[in-house]
């Protein structure tokens, strides 16, 4: 008998305490809290490879999507610490840099997904690594959310793919504070990913 | 002025109004809801008197930006350079698709992504508007910019912001 984790909220299968063998579950069996998809969760204590590939990084310019994302990030910043005028400036300067940083000219989901794919096998790991190193706590929440939220981002491309309409007759949610994304037909009561009540969890709505 | 400032959570705030009885300035009451900061002299009264826990005090002034190691940066940069990318990704795919189902994802994609590069942000060494990485990236931006209303912005911000470093 072995015990399967939730990989996003930590929720925990035991196979012992349900008496169910977490492979005979159905394919379309989900996370009771979170809605994690099955075949996200992993049996308990199984290692992580991390890759050895570890090359040198030189800082590098920022681009205008990367200054915009830095601006909104500020803005909130000083939101946080009600500095509303300074807020209102970053965001101006977010939203002006953000229509200069350039659109792809073409993009197939599959190119998204590869992006999505080397986040988790590479970026994640490789970070992670060097925030342990570093004793870098903040840096070791960010990508522990991160990485979180990245596998949902996989799934749910993955369940796109297999069904394009697998939304349709439901609601999609967005946690304000770590992207998180749940489908489901009202929000949880709280983020499964960074824990904040449900009332940062804002509906994403679908246009006519 | 002292050095930390009252501010209400008005998501809490239960109207009580016990902030207006103890405040000695008045600064609690205004039409707003938001704590009068210009007449807030800082003494907490309203804080300790609040039932429901709504008003905090907060600082003037953060301690300086902590220290980030550079490969730390370097790591956490090379997430935020993706996450951007796929960001744009899901803005393409949200302009150029008819079926609203499909914009629909491609527009949570665009918002989740852009949180992910925040916080990223956040834990690289800007966590506070007023750090020297703050004010540095913002001069970069000023020498940059060619046009003038932008430019303005930019001055404005960096005057605005009480730089503590």
């Amino acid at each position: 008998m072995k015990k399967y984790i939730c990989p996003i909220c930590g929720y925990v299968y035991d196979e012992t305490k349900e008496g169910v063998k977490f492979d005979d579950l159905p394919d379309d069996w989900k996370c009771p809290l979170c809605g994690a998809p099955k075949k996200l969760f992993k049996a308990e204590a199984i290692e992580v490879i991390v890759s050895e590939d570890m090359e040198e990084e030189t800082l590098r310019e920022m681009n205008y999507a990367e200054i915009s994302a830095l601006c909104s990030s500020l803005a909130r910043g000083c939101e946080k610490q009600y500095l509303e005028e300074e807020s209102k400036l970053f965001t101006k300067l977010a939203n002006y840099y953000k229509n200069k940083s350039k659109i792809k000219e073409s993009v197939s989901f599959e190119e998204l997904i590869s992006k999505i794919d080397k986040d988790l096998e590479i970026n994640y790991q490789q970070a992670r690594n060097i925030a342990s190193e570093k004793e870098d706590r903040g840096a070791l929440r960010v990508i522990t959310w991160g990485e979180k939220v990245t596998m949902i981002l996989k799934s749910l491309l993955s369940q796109y793919k297999d069904d394009k309409e697998f939304i349709k007759n439901t609601k999609v949610y967005v946690c304000d504070i770590c992207g998180f994304i749940y489908i489901g037909d009202e929000k949880p009561e709280i983020c499964p990913v960074c824990k904040v009540p449900s009332f940062k969890l804002f509906e994403i709505e679908r246009g006519a | 002025m002292n050095k930390i400032r009252a501010v209400r959570n008005l998501r809490i705030c239960s109207k009580d109004c016990l902030c207006l009885y103890v405040c000695p300035t008045g600064a609690t009451d205004t039409e707003t809801g938001q704590i009068d900061f210009s007449k807030c002299i800082g003494c907490g009264a309203c804080s300790k008197a609040c039932p429901s826990g709504a008003i905090s005090m907060v600082p003037y002034q953060y301690p300086k930006q902590q220290l980030k190691d550079e490969l730390v940066i370097a790591k956490l940069n090379k997430l935020i350079q993706s996450k951007a990318e796929q960001e744009q990704m899901a803005e393409h795919i949200y302009n150029s698709s008819n079926n609203n189902i499909e914009k629909q994802l491609a527009k949570a994609f665009i918002r989740a992504n852009r949180l992910m590069s925040e916080d990223l942000y956040r834990e690289s060494g800007f966590m506070l508007p007023q750090s020297k990485n703050t004010k540095d990236f913002l001069e970069s931006l000023l020498e940059q910019a060619n046009e003038e209303i932008l430019k303005k912005d930019i001055e404005k911000l960096i005057k605005l912001l009480d730089f503590n470093e």
